[in-house]
């Protein structure tokens, strides 16, 4: 087909979808179908999590509950019993996010833009890191930590000051397990971003007197912006869902130190059965600061994926 | 301010079997103030010796002298020169003063009112005074290649190196940025090595310019005298525009003796239009044989003076190079030199006419589609005379304006006489 004959053909498409054009109400129908086939679970847990006992038996699961039917109540319940595990939570993961970030960034320089003897071999036993699996770190970590590096007893001097309390030792552990955990793939991140950024401009610096920890600060780290996003996005998410850790560090649910997913995993269970409005509550409550996180950041995210 | 010396700089890549050398035993001299090229064909190592006067690239032996003082082993940053880089490298996250200034920031303990100062005087030496809270995303290229170049006079270096700086530039601006950038480095007095693969700026912009090939120094010397003195075959192919004429003979009785047909050099810029078309067979060459004039049968003759023979001494495969202008067209075969020709193609240039010349007798193989080998040779006549494709011709290679090179080593022999030169070149 020539150029000509293709711009006629998109022209008459044009005037086509004026009234009906078979194609495109195809792909209207496909996409809806789509849209729909992505929210309906969505939908469903948040209307569920709005609608009394009565109601969850009565009407199908995502059919919105009728005046009668509909309570807050599973809200206020969820939040209240959320909201001690969502503060540890942000303890340990927003540190744990931006220590993920740094570490990752400094190593992949290090790594990519710095040339020594060796380096190969380093970067090597990071990507290995990427493949360990969380399971089979479980009992060695937990051991770690109980065993030979107990931070809550060997911290025990700080409990006394006002605001520290003594399960920030464990949120302490836990928040350093994340990082251990989180950097490999931060550094790899950061590696395949930090490999398009032109040697000459960082030779340019170099002639310019500029230090190795100087052209970092002046010019790498100005020019991560988009994989800062995209690494704290994928780290907050990663950290915050995370539950075989908390499981095996803090253990129960009704321990000071639990997360959000330590709680939301036993919440709503009872004898009499499940409480589905209350589960659907909370974890809409317990999802909302990765969506933040997400909105907050949607720009350089982009960014950062494009490159 | 200071010179800047090369003795037996070499470097070599890789290890064992797979070494590699790019920079074999240079050795060069740069004074004060002087603008040197280093010129090449890519891959003859000139961007790597660059990269080691910069400390960039750790040199393999030798030494780098700057001021009498060695450089070696001193950091990039501490040798006091500055670079300007073909891609420009400028921050793309900093403005153009920003960028301007980080190198004052970072070697020197000057404070802000003083960076600033020099910023914007190196800016508005650069004309881009008024693109200063740019960034370099939002300037075309040739402002990007001002910023660049702003950036290295800023920091007022002992030493500028420039990496070929003008190769992203349309021609136009190349040519306008050539002029400025010599006017720059004379205002600035400040020693200058510049590097580029094209034999037009460093013969325009050097005032000496150091030929390499191989990784090894070919020839140091002010434009003309590389022009018209060449070390050897290599310079004297490499440098002029179009490329010398070269006639590979064997010297016999006082005469050279060879095929009808040049030889290329290594550079093939200059390759006739006609070498595009389709090949035709070769099938003239024996059959004109049976021609008597010696100069245009199979053969190629050129009798030699006495004053040329001794220049020659006893090598006896000598390769004739002779400059586009200085090939004559003349009405009448007069003298021995004289050889009758048919014009293959017509390149006009406006003020001249670079004409593409078969040997009579040889023209339906002019075509023929050869890298190493051509049946045409160039000449360059007048703007104003009129040739056309086809038409006989006869060339004078006037023997004082030929050069001879020995075609085993390539070694010039003997070089054109330079008395000539100067009534050629009244300004020199």
């Amino acid at each position: 087909m020539t150029a000509a004959d293709a711009g006629t053909a998109d022209s008459g498409a044009r005037e086509a979808s004026d009234g009906f054009d078979p194609w495109r109400i195809g792909l209207y129908a496909a996409l809806v179908g789509l849209l729909l086939f992505y929210l309906a679970p969505i939908e469903t847990g948040l209307v569920t999590s709005l609608k009394t006992d009565g109601a969850v038996v009565e009407t199908l699961p995502y059919v919105p509950p009728g005046l009668d039917g509909f309570t807050l109540a599973s809200w206020a319940t969820a939040l209240d019993a959320l909201v001690r595990g969502m503060v540890n939570s942000l303890l340990f993961t927003i540190p744990a996010t931006i220590l993920c970030a740094i570490f990752g960034s400094t190593a992949a320089y290090g790594l990519t833009l710095v040339d020594w003897r060796g380096q190969i071999g380093v970067l090597v036993l990071f990507i290995a890191g990427i493949f360990i699996p969380y399971q089979a770190v479980i009992v060695p970590i937990s051991r770690f930590w109980s065993n030979y590096v107990d931070l809550v007893g060997l911290l025990s001097p700080l409990w006394g000051l006002p605001v520290l309390k003594p399960h920030w030792g464990t949120l302490l552990e836990l928040m350093i397990t994340h990082v251990a955990y989180g950097i490999p793939i931060a550094t790899l991140l950061f590696r395949s971003h930090y490999q398009t950024i032109s040697t000459e401009m960082l030779e340019a610096a170099r002639l310019d007197g500029a230090s190795v920890t100087k052209i970092y600060y002046r010019i790498v780290l100005p020019l991560s912006r988009p994989m800062f996003a995209v690494v704290l996005i994928f780290q907050f998410t990663q950290i915050w869902n995370e539950f075989l850790f908390s499981l095996t560090l803090v253990s129960s649910a009704s321990s000071p130190a639990a997360s959000v997913t330590l709680i939301l995993s036993g919440i709503g269970e009872a004898q009499s059965g499940l409480d589905f409005p209350l589960r659907m509550a909370a974890a809409l409550i317990a999802a909302i600061p990765t969506i933040l996180v997400y909105v907050l950041f949607t720009d350089e995210f982009a960014e950062g994926v494009r490159t | 301010m200071a010179n800047l010396a090369l003795d037996h700089l070499t470097k070599e890549f890789g290890g064992g079997s797979d070494r590699i050398v790019a920079v074999d035993d240079v050795s060069l001299d740069i004074d004060d103030g002087e603008f040197l090229v280093l010129v090449g064909p890519s891959g003859c190592g000139k961007s790597t010796t660059l990269r080691m006067i910069a400390g960039l690239e750790t040199t393999t032996d030798g030494e780098i002298r700057l001021g009498e003082r060695r450089i070696n082993d001193r950091e990039a940053k501490n040798r006091d020169i500055a670079m300007v880089f073909q891609s420009y490298a400028l921050y793309p996250h900093m403005t153009v003063r920003e960028n301007m200034s980080f190198g004052l920031e970072e070697s020197t303990d000057l404070g802000d009112d003083e960076i600033n100062q020099r910023v914007e005087d190196a800016a508005t030496t650069m004309g881009i005074d008024d693109l200063i809270d740019r960034r370099p995303g939002e300037l075309s290229g040739g402002q990007q290649q001002r910023v660049a170049l702003g950036r290295s006079i800023v920091r007022d270096p002992s030493v500028f190196l420039l990496d070929e700086p003008l190769s992203n530039l349309d021609a136009k601006l190349r040519s306008q940025m050539r002029t400025e950038l010599q006017r720059i480095q004379e205002d600035l007095g400040v020693t200058t090595v510049y590097v580029t693969h094209d034999q037009t700026e460093a013969m325009t912009m050097g005032d000496r310019i150091a030929i390499l090939d191989g990784g090894q120094l070919q020839q140091v010397g002010t434009p003309l005298e590389c022009y018209h003195e060449p070390a050897n075959q290599f310079v004297a192919g490499f440098i002029g525009e179009p490329s010398m004429n070269f006639f590979e003979t064997t010297v016999e009785d006082g005469r050279l003796v060879g095929v009808a047909r040049s030889v290329r050099e290594s550079q093939g810029d200059s390759r006739s239009p006609s070498e595009a078309q389709s090949a035709s067979e070769d099938a003239t060459e024996q059959s004109s044989g049976e021609r008597s004039d010696p100069r245009v049968g199979d053969g190629f003759e050129y009798p030699l003076a006495e004053e040329t023979q001794e220049s020659i001494d006893d090598t006896d495969r000598v390769t004739l190079g002779v400059r586009p202008e200085d090939i004559e067209l003349v009405d009448a075969a007069e003298s021995d030199h004289d050889f009758r020709t048919v014009v293959d193609v017509v390149e006009p240039v406006g003020s001249g006419n670079n004409i593409y010349l078969a040997f009579e007798g040889h023209e339906e193989a002019a075509s023929e589609l050869d890298m190493e080998e051509s049946r045409t040779f160039v000449a360059t006549i007048g703007g104003l005379q009129r040739v056309e494709a086809g038409q006989p011709a006869i060339a004078r290679f006037p023997e004082d304006a030929i050069h001879l090179f020995d075609t085993e080593t390539g070694d010039a022999l003997r070089n054109r006489k330079l008395d000539d030169v100067e009534t050629v070149e009244p300004q020199l």
